[in-house]
């Protein structure tokens, strides 16, 4: 004999909750590192992130089960983050660059294992929102281009070329690029190009 | 495949996302260039040591991760019929009796008024109790621009929530809350000594309970109230109004008259 139907629905009701439970929530931290980096502030980050968590719950019933549930909340941050407009934004960080002197850089042979953690930091921090978004979801999260691409929709090559103009931007800052080293590289790997803003 | 070649594939090579045969000519070139291979190992390794910083950097989401389960748990609680609440232990039976005894007073009372209490404007009431008269800690919104941008955030189109304040008052603070598992965006008002709240949200398919009191202009106004607080609500072709206060029903319905013209 099938349970009343009450406990039938509270069943249903728990259960949905004991999914979202288990399958979003595990995401708020990550969701949370890349939150810090585009909002203005730490509570800034954290309502984006609770906004987003809560419009997944609302829209639970759309996921498909079994697809990527990370891509699916982090486009969901992504939205959230641009509808709720610049105020969330941060502006970008100044960060002094080093002046080259001309003289033995320790760091010419491309080892950037023994830099600063706080001048990656900044040196990320003052990149633009652009960059510094697809560098998060590419290095830091794991996402593909195609991936990257859903979440912040925009193009697939959009996202290609923002990773290889970070890529360099953040080198450029943290290693400032050597004449020899640029002899040795194609004329195409050497182009330099303005920044993309976010969108 | 040339230097130009590998450098604009580069982004994809590094995440995994080119296939079988482009893959292997990346690999051939990289073999046969030691430029290319140079630039991809400094691509390498600045990757490696950016994940390494940012990944080392504290991140609690504790706190977030409590809130949104207390706003989840608000919603999909209240959902839950008596029956299929876990039996309260012993010690709670007596408490509990002489509540029931005084709750259906209080069912009883509104029964005979004619006011129907559906389940969300109970948890509207109690939201509006708990983080409006007791001023539980949450975290407000009070920047217009940033309010108007949550609205929009919520599909609530066309509509300035500060503009929306009847005579006398003015748009204190807003945010988000789950009333009967629907998000709604929560908009306080105050005249400087009492504060109304406004409940909004996209019209769905879901009706509004309560008793049809009148017409306003073209909008059906209903009436309900869930303990102290007294709700008055109507729709729009787009919107979902629920006015909530614990002055009186009279107030309710007057500032439900006057939202209904604005919104």
């Amino acid at each position: 004999m099938p349970a009343p139907y009450a406990e039938r629905i509270a069943t249903t009701v728990t259960a949905r909750q004991d999914e979202f439970e288990r399958i979003a929530m595990p995401h708020s931290r990550s969701l949370l590192r890349v939150a810090r980096r585009l909002a203005s502030d730490r509570a800034t980050a954290e309502d984006l992130v609770q906004e987003t968590l809560l419009r997944g719950w609302a829209s639970f019933d759309r996921f498909e089960r079994g697809t990527n549930a990370r891509a699916w909340l982090f486009r969901i941050l992504f939205n959230t983050f641009y509808a709720l407009g610049r105020h969330m934004r941060s502006g970008p960080v100044f960060v002094a660059l080093d002046a080259s002197d001309g003289g033995t850089d320790q760091r010419s042979g491309g080892s950037f294992s023994a830099l600063d953690a706080a001048e990656v930091s900044s040196a990320l921090d003052a990149l633009s929102a652009g960059h510094r978004t697809v560098l998060l979801l590419a290095v830091v999260e794991g996402f593909t281009c195609r991936e990257m691409a859903e979440i912040l929709s925009i193009p697939v090559g959009t996202v290609m070329s923002r990773l290889s103009r970070g890529r360099q931007e953040l080198r450029d800052r943290l290693q400032p690029q050597s004449p020899k080293a640029c002899e040795a590289l194609s004329a195409a790997s050497c182009a330099r190009g303005k920044p993309n803003e976010l969108q | 495949m040339n230097c130009n070649d590998v450098v604009e594939l580069t982004p994809l090579y590094i995440c995994g996302d080119l296939d079988a045969r482009r893959a292997a000519e990346f690999d051939a070139h990289l073999k046969a260039c030691p430029a290319c291979m140079l630039e991809l190992e400094q691509h390498a390794r600045l990757d490696a040591r950016l994940r390494e910083v940012v990944l080392s950097e504290g991140v609690n989401a504790s706190r977030v991760d409590r809130r949104v389960r207390e706003l989840i748990a608000a919603g999909v609680q209240a959902d839950l019929p008596p029956r299929a609440r876990k039996t309260p232990r012993r010690w709670l039976v007596a408490a509990m009796g002489i509540a029931a005894v005084l709750l259906l007073l209080l069912v009883g009372y509104a029964a005979f008024m004619g006011a129907h209490v559906g389940q969300v404007y109970a948890d509207a009431a109690a939201d509006h109790q708990h983080e409006v008269i007791e001023q539980r800690p949450r975290k407000w919104f009070v920047d217009t621009a940033q309010i108007q941008a949550l609205a929009q955030g919520q599909g609530i189109e066309g509509v300035v929530p500060a503009a929306l304040a009847p005579e006398n008052y003015h748009l204190q603070s807003a945010k988000l809350c789950s009333l009967d598992r629907r998000v709604f965006l929560h908009l306080v008002y105050s005249d400087g000594a009492k504060e109304f709240s406004l409940y909004l949200r996209p019209r769905d398919a879901v009706p509004l309970p309560g008793r049809v009191l009148e017409t306003a202009n073209g909008r059906v106004l209903r009436v309900g109230n869930a303990g102290e607080q007294h709700i008055a609500s109507f729709e729009t072709d787009r919107l979902t109004a629920m006015v909530v206060t614990n002055e009186s029903a009279d107030t309710a319905l007057r500032l439900a008259r006057s939202l209904s013209a604005t919104l």
